[in-house]
């Protein structure tokens, strides 16, 4: 009998533990009812092609992770807990990498839930946001400025010459687009048999100093450099589609015919035009989720 | 409950005297010959570590073995689907999808067949941690240093349905923001991640405080298995015979109540609750070779 009182001791502290266990659960899950509106207004994230509406992405999406490891140029990344009620779903950083609207859409086929619509499978129908030109005042195009021309100057000025993947990218971009005069001029420059993206790296063993200064003269003076920069329509995925379209205007302070670029209808919001936009902060940015109003 | 007193000093011999309850026939606890102490344990941990290196490794080399995480993913190209996951997702979204479907159905099957909870034992990498956890958590007891507390085993039901229920009506799949088997699975496969320190208290809360907390009473991924495994015909056989009442497997089991039907009271031939997860670590410590892994009725045929 002396074990009776313990026993009740016992067992009136394990219903305390259990009720108040219950308790805090049943507080923290209400808590969480009530944040999660709250919490869902925050900042939009560039979600993969074919993501649902943002609250039933959120609903359906089970955070596996298997859009990313089928993502061929790896560009979607897995939001962290500061992410709210992203935590876990899928998002890209388009300035750190733009979907390139894969051919068959992987990541589409890869998601489980459907969370990514299976309903598309061209990169042309996604609806990821919209570009927009949001610094126009430093957009190259505005100031009549060829992107590789920029982009040489820039090394010229860091004077740090590195044959790396800049240089190299703004090799291939200039022999891509060279006219038989210049073709000419290039094969005596650097010994070639022929002028082609292959070459490239032979040309990138022979840059020096004095090489690169020909080379930056050599550029400004081409007749690509005669047109500005481009690079926003150049290499958008569905460039066919003609997403942005160039309007000439006159630049008063410049005293000359410059184009502006303009987004249209077509744009998907891949944000491969900000990721590759050559100014300092991209002048052209995507606004996820954003979708064309009226009929303009 | 029927209380009998061990008081054959003969047969005990050098042992202590023990009081038996329950009913198994042998008076001692000897070790049969040839009987191995770790087998399931080693085979279990193979398991653990190969499927968790199998997830990290498909991403990590790229080779298309098992891709994703716990929460969902294809095994050789087949989806697979944690069914608690899918639940949500269907509730907070109202919406049916076909992949979906098939990778509940798909991991249903697998687990009605290789029984419930297994899922638990030889695939969760929770579970490894936990184990972990738990051998430090029984030396503190042992030392005297903490002492054990208990919860109520049908919270996780509570815990199943009030989550099912908040998905439904936010929309949203609550419990995966804080599911900590889907996060430490993110983080092998993707990378360490913020919610990794959620893992670490609920772990230090294991052994510091309860023994094996989450999966005992809290966590509401296992209910979907538990519930599988109820019908499960891969089951624990329990051989009255063989037994000497040494209760050294409910000592080890993570779930010790499940025992109690065959162990404690002698009813049934086979552990029959859900909550087992034939993780055979009562198997192993079993001395007499009591317990034993078997397929119910298809032994009865044979």
């Amino acid at each position: 009998m002396a074990e009776q009182p313990k026993k009740n001791f016992k067992v009136n502290r394990r219903r305390f533990v259990k009720t108040s266990t219950l308790f805090i659960v049943g507080a923290a899950a209400a808590l969480g009812t009530g944040a999660v509106p709250i919490l869902r207004s925050n900042e939009k994230r560039l979600r993969p092609p074919g993501a649902l509406e943002e609250n039933h992405f959120l609903a359906s999406c089970i955070k596996c992770g298997q859009c990313l490891q089928v993502c061929p140029p790896k560009v979607i990344k897995l939001d962290g807990l500061m992410g709210g009620f992203s935590v876990g779903t899928p998002y890209i950083t388009p300035r750190e990498g733009g979907c390139i609207l894969c051919s068959g859409l992987p990541c589409v086929l890869a998601c489980p839930t459907g969370s990514l619509d299976h309903g598309i499978s061209l990169g042309k129908e996604a609806e990821m946001g919209l570009a927009v030109l949001s610094k126009p005042r430093q957009c190259l195009s505005i100031l009549g400025v060829n992107d590789l021309v920029f982009r040489l100057e820039k090394i010229q000025s860091s004077g740090n010459l590195v044959p790396d993947e800049n240089l190299t990218d703004i090799l291939q971009r200039l022999v891509e687009k060279l006219d038989d005069k210049e073709t000419a001029t290039w094969k005596e420059k650097f010994g070639l048999q022929e002028v082609t993206v292959k070459e490239v790296p032979r040309v990138l063993a022979k840059m020096n100093r004095e090489n690169f200064d020909w080379l930056l003269s050599f550029t400004k003076d081409s007749e690509q450099a005669k047109v500005g920069c481009r690079i926003c329509l150049e290499d958008c995925p569905i460039k066919d589609e003609n997403p942005i379209s160039f309007h000439k205007i006159k630049n008063e302070d410049l005293g000359k015919d410059v184009f502006v670029p303009t987004v249209e209808k077509t744009c998907v919001g891949c944000g491969v035009c900000e990721e590759r936009c050559p100014t300092e902060e991209a002048s052209i940015t995507i606004v996820p989720r954003m979708k064309w109003k009226g009929n303009a | 409950m029927k209380v009998t007193i061990n008081t054959d000093e003969k047969a005990t011999g050098p042992k202590k005297q023990r009081i038996n309850k329950g009913p198994g026939k042998r008076k001692v606890s000897e070790p049969v010959a040839g009987h191995s102490f770790k087998k399931w344990k080693i085979l279990r941990w193979s398991s653990l570590i190969f499927f968790n290196f199998a997830f990290f490794a498909s991403f990590y080399f790229d080779i298309q073995l098992l891709e994703g995480s716990l929460s969902a993913s294809r095994l050789l190209g087949f989806h697979m689907m944690d069914p608690f996951a899918a639940l949500q997702i269907v509730l907070a979204s109202k919406l049916i999808l076909p992949n979906l479907v098939i990778g509940t159905v798909t991991v249903t099957i697998i687990y009605f067949f290789i029984g419930g909870r297994s899922f638990c034992s030889w695939i969760c990498p929770y579970h490894l941690l936990a184990e972990i956890g738990e051998v430090i958590h029984r030396k503190l007891v042992a030392k005297k240093l903490i002492k054990n507390h208990t919860f109520d085993y049908k919270t996780k039901y509570f815990l199943y349905v009030l989550f099912l229920v908040l998905s439904f009506t936010t929309s949203y799949s609550v419990f995966e923001v804080i599911n900590p088997v889907a996060a430490l699975s993110r983080s092998f496969v993707y990378g360490p991640s913020i919610l990794l320190f959620w893992v670490a208290i609920l772990l230090a809360f294991e052994i510091l405080y309860a023994r094996r907390a989450w999966c005992r009473y809290f966590c509401p991924i296992g209910v979907s298995y538990n519930l599988i495994g109820i019908l499960a015909p891969t089951k624990i056989k329990y051989d009255v015979d063989k037994c000497s009442n040494c209760k050294e497997c409910q000592k080890v089991c993570m779930v010790p109540f499940v025992l109690i039907d065959t162990v404690s009271k002698g009813e049934k031939e086979y552990v029959t609750k859900g909550d087992c997860t034939r993780c055979g670590l009562c198997i192993d410590v079993c001395a007499d070779e009591a317990l034993s892994f078997s397929v119910r009725y298809l032994d009865k045929i044979m």
